[in-house]
């Protein structure tokens, strides 16, 4: 009795270790690559249950493509977590890069610049975004982090006002005032004054900022910085200040970029600061601004363009471009980084790492997917420069790309 | 008179506590109301099938976020069955010592706590050395489902009438052989019951993983890299401008309360007929 | 097995080596359920260290005046705890306020009006309540119960009660109001915590002796001076005890307080304003808290969570098992 419980055990034992090994023995998966990817544009119709508007239409875009970003056994995993500024674009980049190259996997967690800067400081991840720029602290103690700015992008106004369905129009001024909590409500003179044909209603303005680590704040704040000497002496700038609105009860905090955008749509009379591509892709309205010359511009490619065009790139191939004086800038652009090692333990993630890097920054595929989500490349004159020292990335000392 | 007002407020209260308890199911029945509906619409079998795509190509499915959820449930289980279990035999077997009162008050004390805080712990623990993974997520869940386990086997084994133990002893049958092949199977249905419980507990534990399994677009297997779990991403895409990720979060809303309703009545269910079973 | 060739075989076993060394498997059994009850009390002791000693640099840095300092800002290194205890505080208390009553008398219908069938059903029904996860508590609270119902509710409150030239001394119900609130999160606390209640003060009131209820009847009381006067005080301990379990319970609540109460790290009077709570910050800042001591200033805060739910869990695990240690195990 007790043998033949013991043989059984042992003989079940040995068809579990087999079961678990085979896996491993197994084919991966099918690469086959699809050269033509065929855009079916479907339309699905999104129901909201129980609110007086019945039918929403969101128009779906399918891509057809067998190669599926699937993390098998021996492809390469590529961690990373950072800014939610550029992240529809990394998201998107990641996508079409492991559709062209299926062994490896690049996983954007998000999370904002903050975190993205402390996981690549303690190595948690093997790359980070961020648009707040390292400080001089950060190089002393890691030394091995190097910042390669990738597309530049804009930070808009983006409000939720009912009744209201035009886009408005503020200056630096008003979006100031808004922030310092001297514009209390959205009837207020100053805004009436810049939007004469708009009908605002009585209501206190709830102002929307990001609770966690942003370099879309560090972004904004740069140019409310610029634009008032008061706010520079005050909350100044950074990855998180002090808003004056908090203590006035009409501040609101949301996490990310995603978070800002969905506060600003959940609460009437809010209006918040968000990348170009949150607003724009969600219908939430964003404001024309008067930029530093004096003209009226909207957010999009060629004002983006034109604010980084004198863009002058630092030895840490940094810069800051808010509140250009050319007359067709956006006034609140901003670059976001992709923050490296400069050397890798491991050679085959060091590879394609670079050869992300380098596809997402010359690629025409790749920058036509950036231009559609209203992201614009980095100017021509520092492209080389960018381009070198992303060819410099060793792993273990030896240079991943051998020229 | 006295008589009519003691005998009116009498039927007023009475009333009262009956309405109460209409009021306080109320949100239960709106909130599984607005789960279904809303989440039924946004279902669908390329949604459950298909992985992570961006916004701007559809927003995919959560096929990627099922198999992470349950990954992370068989971790989280392979972690912390064993050690409830072993755990819930020597408080039943010593209730009065002193380490079995500490066991008692430590799985109180660990049910109490918030779970964010057992991320914190096993972020400091795991996650400091190796980078954000699912073991990690997986031992912070097994934390939480822990005290329920110890709890629910240790109950159900002392159900187990001390005559069928006393039996097998009798016949010659070591304290362990005893405990493992004659104790434990008696009470072997009230234990599942335990673990699905457990499970149904942790099913939508969003912030300890947070910082331990830290989520993941991607559809992976591996235990030692970050993995996608329900219901970080019904997290993630609620709080989210884009319609479609919100419909996305209903339905992902949807699965787990089906899941978690799903257990609670099979657990009862399973506890009902085994009562009957018994008498 | 005939019952003949049992003892037989066993005995074959014990009197062969390996049956010994089988035998005195028991210490090895023994010692593994010992080690593994110590593993999971050590877990508990654990975690209580582990937070201690890395809120080291903080508790060096401010000591005990970090509980009640009120500036919270990363940037320049000055770290307040004050606004998230209030915050903690004001929206448990205002979960509690709400839950307790309705949980008691839920508890009361269960335990003595509630038809011995319905009985199972209702009371399943309000612990279902309990299994649904905080994160889809927060998704229902963003699109639904906040628009819904805190809303319009909050804006009456505002208009009725929120006047500072009507109500100079009643300012928690001042604005400006935009739905995101410590009232959101309080109401949506109270639902959360209703099944806690119910459930452990229904169990307390079964506990009570039928003899006292029959002896309050035969002296001719109500059913609902019975309760009321005589069964409800006997109960009175135990119920708060679930009172503090549900209070503990709402303190530590994180996803779906985050995602309805605002996230604005400010002490405010009113309960309309958007405010912050220990577990919130803990789960949006941690990410990125890049230096040790904003690192360690979270984990005090985690501290401050764990000592406040191990002290509400003590208290209350007292009084319930106070209520039960006096009356005999009968059955109503």
């Amino acid at each position: 009795m007790v043998t033949r419980k013991l043989l059984f055990v042992s003989l079940l034992a040995v068809a579990l270790m087999v079961t678990a090994c085979a896996p491993a023995a197994k084919v991966v998966k099918e690469t086959v690559i699809v050269e033509k990817q065929v855009e079916k544009v479907v339309k699905e119709t999104v129901v909201v249950a129980g609110t007086p508007q019945v039918k929403e239409a969101a128009k779906e875009v399918v891509v057809t493509a067998t190669a599926k970003p699937v993390d098998a056994p021996n492809s390469i995993n590529l961690n990373a977590s950072g800014a939610t500024f550029p992240q529809p674009l990394y998201e998107d980049w990641a996508f079409a890069f492991s559709q062209r190259d299926p062994s490896v996997v690049i996983n954007y967690a998000g999370g904002g610049s903050g975190q993205g800067i402390k996981d690549i400081k303690a190595g948690t991840v093997d790359f980070a975004g961020s648009d707040a720029l390292l400080k001089d602290a950060d190089y002393q103690e890691k030394p091995e982090l190097q910042m390669i700015p990738t597309v530049a992008g804009a930070v808009v106004l983006a409000y939720n006002i009912k009744g209201v369905t035009a886009t408005i129009t503020l200056d630096a001024a008003a979006v100031v005032g808004i922030y310092s909590g001297k514009i209390e409500n959205w009837n207020d003179p100053a805004l009436a004054a810049l939007n004469p044909g708009v009908k605002f209603p009585d209501l206190p303005i709830n102002v929307v900022h990001r609770s966690d680590g942003s370099g879309t704040t560090n972004i904004f704040t740069l140019y409310l910085s610029a634009v008032s000497e008061d706010w520079k002496k005050g909350p100044g700038a950074g990855t998180a200040v002090d808003w004056p609105v908090d203590k006035l009860g009409r501040g609101q905090g949301g996490k990310g970029n995603p978070g800002v955008a969905a506060a600003i749509q959940n609460t009437n009379g809010a209006i918040g600061y968000a990348e170009l591509a949150y607003a724009k892709s969600n219908n939430i309205l964003y404001a024309k601004m008067i930029n530093a010359a004096g003209k009226t511009v909207e957010a999009s490619i060629p004002s983006t363009v034109a604010a980084i065009k004198d863009a002058k790139f630092d030895g840490r191939l940094t810069a800051v471009i808010v509140n250009s004086k050319d007359p067709e800038a956006w006034p609140i652009a901003g670059f976001t980084y992709l923050i490296v090692h400069k050397d890798y333990k491991d050679c085959k993630k060091a590879e394609k790492l670079v050869s992300f890097i380098n596809w997402a920054l010359s690629d025409a595929a790749a920058t036509s997917r950036a231009s559609k989500l209203l992201y614009a490349p980095l100017p021509n004159e520092v492209m080389p420069r960018v381009i070198e020292v992303v060819n410099k990335i060793t792993c273990n000392g030896k240079p991943v790309v051998t020229k | 008179m006295h008589q009519r007002v003691r005998r009116s407020s009498n039927i007023f209260m009475l009333g009262l506590t009956g309405l109460t308890t209409v009021v306080g199911i109320a949100p239960l029945v709106w909130i599984l109301f607005d789960v279904f509906v809303r989440g039924a619409s946004a279902i669908s079998i390329r949604f459950l099938t298909d992985t992570f795509k961006p916004t701007s190509l559809g927003g995919g499915g959560i096929w990627h976020a099922l198999v992470g959820t349950g990954i992370l449930m068989g971790l989280a289980s392979l972690f912390s069955v064993p050690l409830g279990i072993l755990t819930a035999l020597y408080v039943a077997r010593n209730p009065n010592t002193l380490l079995g009162l500490a066991v008692r008050f430590g799985t109180d004390v660990l049910s109490g706590l918030p779970s964010i805080v057992v991320g914190l712990f096993v972020y400091a623990l795991v996650v400091s050395g190796h980078g954000y993974s699912a073991l990690a997520g997986g031992v912070a869940l097994a934390i939480l489902m822990l005290p329920i386990i110890v709890r629910t086997t240790e109950e159900m084994l002392k159900l187990v009438p001390k005559s069928l133990r006393e039996a097998s002893l009798a016949l010659g049958a070591p304290e362990w052989k005893t405990s493992l092949q004659v104790w434990l199977p008696a009470a072997m249905t009230g234990i599942l019951t335990g673990l699905m419980l457990a499970v149904a507990r942790v099913a939508g534990e969003t912030s300890p993983l947070i910082f331990t399994a830290l989520g993941s677009n991607v559809l992976s297997t591996a235990l030692d890299k970050p993995i996608a779990s329900l219901p970080l991403v019904l997290f993630k895409y609620a709080v989210d401008p884009s319609k479609v990720r919100n419909a996305q979060a209903w339905a992902i809303a949807l699965i787990i309360v089906a899941l978690v309703l799903l257990l609670n009545i099979s657990a009862r269910l399973i506890a009902t007929w085994r009562s009957k079973m018994m008498y | 097995m005939a019952l003949s060739q049992m003892p037989h075989r066993l005995n074959r076993v014990a009197a062969s080596p390996l049956g010994r060394a089988l035998q005195h498997g028991d210490i090895l059994f023994k010692g593994a359920i010992a080690l593994s009850s110590l593993s999971l009390f050590g877990l508990m002791i654990g975690v209580g260290m582990m937070l201690w000693l890395r809120s080291g640099p903080m508790r060096a840095n401010a000591g005990l005046s970090f509980i009640t300092a009120t500036v919270w800002n990363p940037v320049d290194e000055q770290f307040g705890a004050a606004p998230f205890v209030i915050g903690t505080l004001t929206t448990s208390l205002l979960a509690m306020i709400i839950a307790f009553p309705l949980g008691l008398f839920i508890a009361i219908f269960l335990a003595e009006l509630c038809p011995t069938g319905l009985r199972g059903i209702v009371g399943f029904m309000v612990e279902l309540l309990a299994a649904i996860p905080s994160v889809v508590y927060g998704a229902w609270g963003i699109f639904v119960f906040i628009p819904s119902f805190v809303t319009p509710v909050g804006n009456a409150l505002m208009d009725a009660l929120g006047n500072p030239q009507r109500f100079p001394y009643l300012p928690i119900f001042q604005g400006p109001f935009f739905g995101a609130s410590r009232l959101a999160a309080g109401l949506i606390l109270a639902v959360m915590i209703l099944p806690t209640i119910a459930a452990i003060s229904r169990d307390v009131l079964l506990a009570v002796p039928r003899s006292q209820r029959e002896a309050a009847l035969a002296l001719g009381s109500t059913q609902w001076e019975t309760i009321w006067q005589v069964v409800l005080p006997y109960g009175l301990s135990g119920i708060l005890g679930a009172v503090i379990l549900g209070l503990g319970r709402a303190l530590g609540e994180t996803m779906a307080v985050t995602m309805v109460i605002g996230n604005v790290a400010q002490l405010s009077t009113s309960l309309l304003s958007p405010g912050y709570t220990m577990a919130s910050v803990i789960a949006n800042e941690w990410g990125e808290s890049r230096t040790p001591l904003y690192g360690s200033a979270l984990i005090e805060i985690g501290l401050l969570l764990f000592i406040m739910s191990l002290l509400l869990n003590i208290v209350a695990r007292l009084l319930v098992w106070s209520v039960a240690r006096r009356t005999p195990e009968q059955r109503a």
